[in-house]
């Protein structure tokens, strides 16, 4: 046992705390890189994902963040000619080698995208049960109690109670982003990605949602693309940076605690980047 | 230069006050006039054909539910044709619809992205194929088989005599073979159009029920077809005014008698073949009694395009909420 | 509450979590399996779609493609009898008919077809809107109409007879509604700070639009027209009742003419093998001038997309 563990922590980069225990890490990267057709658009990807806490990706645009995120749910499976290589482990399963099916892996690694995207044709009760739905699950009592959990946890609850049965459509768009975080809550995931969630967002939606995260990370680990750097300093607990190469592919450049990586990074691009030099 | 949204929206609308001054230009009355020319030609395009039909309408329950066509003196009954029309569109479309939804969704979710467009491209350029040449094809390589294969074939079911006509009945061309034809020169029409509307849908929602871990179908059944919905009804009234509009390919394969039956291996007709295949010997009333029908089909497809419209204006509005 | 639980930060509806597991769990075999099942038979109506066409396209190419000669090209049709059952001729006079019809067609349709197109786009008056509704209605009416349009106005209003005229002027009425909505389309997709420049550069409206705007649209603009015509060529059922057909080699406008669908639907059901043989000549030359229709039509559009992004 005792050399199990210090091999899972020897062969990765340190996190926040220097000494963790398989147990407190929630999803694992080794080497992971993600090609289109051949060409490689991210690489090196090597870092541990600790669980509850918030887990931030960094770097300009083209540096390959949301390329490397989509890659943890197993969303490039739909692109055709993409190829992740490397290994990417979930509670300690190769989540693409693994004896773990696509369908079980998403309901267990949920994701919030860039722009709020609910279904336009359900209600909102629709919209949060639907994850549930899709995996067999039709028991009212079920449905009904994740239902007012999720939105509960999503901070939603209170202005929507009365109107579950409404179009999601007609919500703001900080309520539907808030929609579209319930949805993912509701199946309960153990990790959630979540690409740039507030860009599409005005500032008061924004911060609602940044508030969010810190109180959800009591329940699930989460890990979030985002280009605003004053976002991952004030929520993130671990911060990866990205940066593209010369080959215009992106690669990992540094993984640390959030604090380190805004005060005292190792690399000079980093800290360049974070006092907004570039990008 | 202008500095702020508001200046440019004045500088807009004094753009377009000054547009609206000098309206009166040759160049916008010639446009004005153009444009009413087309009005005029598309207000006598109805108004010929139903001032050329009025002499018919003197007995209107025989054109709508008679059963004999007498040329050339009369009665005119058109319930044969009326029939004929609805029969063979409908069955088309039946089959149109659920093979060509079945095709679109693997365009869209199972062939691979390369061949996409090619695919997308060939199927355009089928729906583009005169209507003469699938006739033709009904016709010539069709009729011959299903004279020497398909009717003895299905002859041997029990139940063949109700829908089929009655065993040993050798029969090619008719309203069977229409349909089949009808079905086949859809195919490409309606594929076409349901394509477009599928891949329509956002890409945003399906990678969230992908995420959700709902399976492809589910994707499909759950997100994509409920969200398509309104346009795919739009495809496929357009298929359906398509279908009965058809002329000469069914004149071709229904085999060109004005029975009214439901027996789809023994020959009948639609309006529009009826037309065509009459119009040449027609003379006085019977040219009348014709027209009628041509105002029959025109109510029919007005009212299909008209559907079809709504409902693809609808979807527009579905998916700009999105 | 346990000092464990206290410590151990645990999902207070553990149990429901492990109840959604579990049921997702025993579900997602057969999940997994119907939707296998499902795509399958959406394969299976590719198949199903593809057949028949594949089928008529081989078989209109290989029996086509027996028939295309010189005789073919450049005779005049003649009729099969006893002595010479092989003697068919060629196809010269629908061809030659075929061209008058569309070009006739094409002068009539375009000017007028154009600008009402632009008349669309660029006005917001009533009498643009229900234009707008009559061009889109138009546009799906079936041929045959035209057809009917066509003899009820020239061949017996106006006394012409079936003339070639008769038959563009309903293939004209065909085109129009297509060519004034691609209009539209393409006018409307110029932006507005093409337009605005010109105005604010002080041109009169009317210099804006003609050397501003349409140049920009033409290219969508002759697209459609391409489109049109490849859509009126291969009309039969407004033909039928206008041109009157013929074996001659004629193409002025006031005298009757052949074309090549009239020829295909009368040829087919002639009686004898040879003039049914033909037939397939007759298709393939009708499909390959709209195919080259639609793509130079397609290529067109692409080669503006391209430009334009």
């Amino acid at each position: 046992m005792e050399k199990i563990m210090s091999d899972a922590t020897s062969a990765v980069n340190v996190g926040s705390e220097s000494v963790k225990t398989q147990n407190q890490i929630a999803m694992s990267l080794k080497d992971v890189a993600v090609s289109f057709n051949g060409k490689v658009a991210v690489r090196d990807a090597t870092f541990d994902v600790t669980k509850n806490k918030v887990t931030s990706l960094i770097g300009p645009s083209g540096s390959g963040k949301t390329t490397l995120l989509r890659g943890l749910n197993r969303l490039h499976d739909l692109t055709p000619g993409a190829k992740v290589t490397g290994q990417i482990l979930l509670e300690g399963t190769d989540i693409y080698r693994g004896d773990i099916t696509v369908t079980e892996l998403r309901t267990r690694v949920g994701m919030v995208f860039q722009r709020p995207n609910p279904f336009p044709t359900m209600s909102i009760y629709d919209n949060v049960v639907s994850g549930l739905r899709f995996n067999g699950i039709k028991k009212k009592s079920i449905l009904d109690e994740v239902a007012e959990k999720s939105l509960r946890d999503a901070a939603l609850w209170e202005s929507v109670e009365s109107r579950l049965k409404v179009s999601a459509g007609n919500l703001s768009g900080g309520e539907q982003q808030r929609l579209c975080i319930a949805r993912a809550l509701a199946l309960d995931p153990e990790v959630l990605l979540m690409d740039e969630p507030t860009s599409a967002l005005d500032p008061i939606a924004t911060l609602r949602i940044e508030e969010l995260m810190v109180t959800l990370k009591e329940r699930v680990t989460i890990i979030i693309v985002t280009h605003n750097m004053q976002q991952a300093a004030r929520i993130s607990d671990d911060c990866a940076f990205l940066l593209m190469g010369e080959d215009r592919a992106g690669e990992l450049i540094e993984f640390d605690a959030t604090e380190k990586i805004f005060n005292n990074p190792k690399d000079s691009r980093t800290l360049d980047y974070t006092l907004g030099r570039f990008g | 230069m202008p500095t702020s949204t508001s200046e440019i929206a004045s500088q807009r609308e004094e753009l377009a006050e000054k547009s609206a001054s000098s309206s009166r230009g040759w160049y916008q009355w010639l446009l004005i006039g153009v444009s009413v020319l087309f009005a005029v030609v598309s207000i006598s395009f109805v108004g010929s054909i139903i001032i050329y039909s009025i002499p018919a309408w003197a007995h209107p329950g025989t054109l709508l539910t008679g059963k004999g066509w007498q040329s050339p003196t009369g009665p005119f009954g058109g319930f044969a044709m009326i029939i004929g029309t609805f029969e063979t569109s409908l069955i088309a479309l039946v089959v149109a619809g659920i093979v060509g939804l079945g095709t679109s969704l693997s365009i869209v979710f199972l062939v691979p992205g390369k061949f996409r467009n090619i695919i997308a491209t060939l199927v355009e350029l089928l729906a583009a194929i005169p209507s003469i040449v699938y006739g033709l094809w009904g016709f010539l390589v069709l009729a011959p088989w299903m004279l020497k294969t398909f009717d003895p074939f299905v002859n041997k079911f029990p139940f063949a005599s109700t829908i089929f006509g009655s065993p040993g009945q050798q029969f090619g061309p008719s309203l069977m073979l229409a349909s089949i034809v009808l079905s086949v020169m859809i195919l490409p029409t309606f594929v076409a159009i349901s394509r477009e509307v599928i891949s329509a849908v956002p890409s945003e929602i399906i990678e969230a029920s992908y995420s959700l871990g709902a399976t492809r179908w589910q994707v499909i059944k759950d997100v994509v077809l409920p969200t398509a919905k309104i346009g795919l009804f739009g495809a496929t009234f357009l298929a359906l005014a398509r279908a009965t509009g058809e002329t000469v390919a069914v004149a071709l394969v229904a085999g060109g008698v004005a029975n009214a039956q439901f027996h789809l291996l023994y020959p009948g007709t639609s309006i529009a073949a009826w037309i065509a295949t009459q119009f040449g010997e027609a003379q006085g009333t019977e040219v009348s009694a014709l027209m009628a029908l041509g105002v029959l089909l025109m109510l029919i497809n007005f009212s299909l395009s008209l559907i079809s419209r709504s409902l693809v204006n609808r979807q527009r509005k579905v998916l700009a909420r999105v | 509450m346990t000092m464990i639980d206290e410590l151990v930060p645990q999902p207070e509806n553990a149990s429901t979590r492990d109840a959604i597991r579990r049921t997702a769990h025993a579900h997602r075999a057969r999940r997994v399996a119907i939707s296998r099942v499902m795509m399958i038979l959406c394969g299976i109506a590719l198949v199903l779609t593809s057949i028949p066409l594949v089928l008529l396209l081989i078989q209109l190419i290989v029996r086509g493609s027996s028939q295309l000669n010189a005789t073919f090209f450049t005779k005049l049709p003649q009729s099969p009898s006893l002595v010479d059952p092989n003697a068919i001729g060629g196809v010269l006079n629908s061809i030659i008919g075929t061209l008058a019809l569309t070009i006739y067609a094409s002068i009539m349709a375009i000017p007028v077809g154009v600008l009402t197109g632009v008349y669309l786009a660029e006005s917001r008056s009533k009498l643009a809107a229900t234009l707008r509704v009559i061009a889109q209605t138009m546009a799906g009416a079936p041929s045959i109409l035209m057809g009917l349009f066509g003899f009820t106005l020239i061949v017996k209003y106006l006394q012409i007879g079936f003339t070639a005229i008769a038959g563009s002027f309903a293939l004209a009425v065909l085109m129009l509604p297509v060519i004034a909505i691609s209009t539209e389309i393409s006018v409307r997709n110029v932006p507005d700070t093409l337009r605005e420049a010109g105005l604010a550069l002080g041109a009169k409206p009317h210099k804006v639009s003609l050397k501003v705007v349409i140049p920009s649209a033409l290219s969508g603009i002759v697209t459609g027209c391409l489109l049109a015509v490849a859509r009126a060529i291969g009309e039969t059922a407004p033909v039928l009742l206008t041109i009157g057909g013929g074996y001659l080699n004629e193409w002025r406008p006031l005298n009757p003419v052949s074309a090549l669908p009239l020829s295909i639907y009368m040829n087919a059901k002639s009686e004898w093998p040879s003039q049914r043989a033909q037939v397939w000549g007759i298709a393939l030359v009708l499909v390959a001038f709209v195919f080259v229709l639609s793509l130079t039509a397609r290529i067109w559009a692409s080669r503006k997309q391209k430009r334009n992004s």
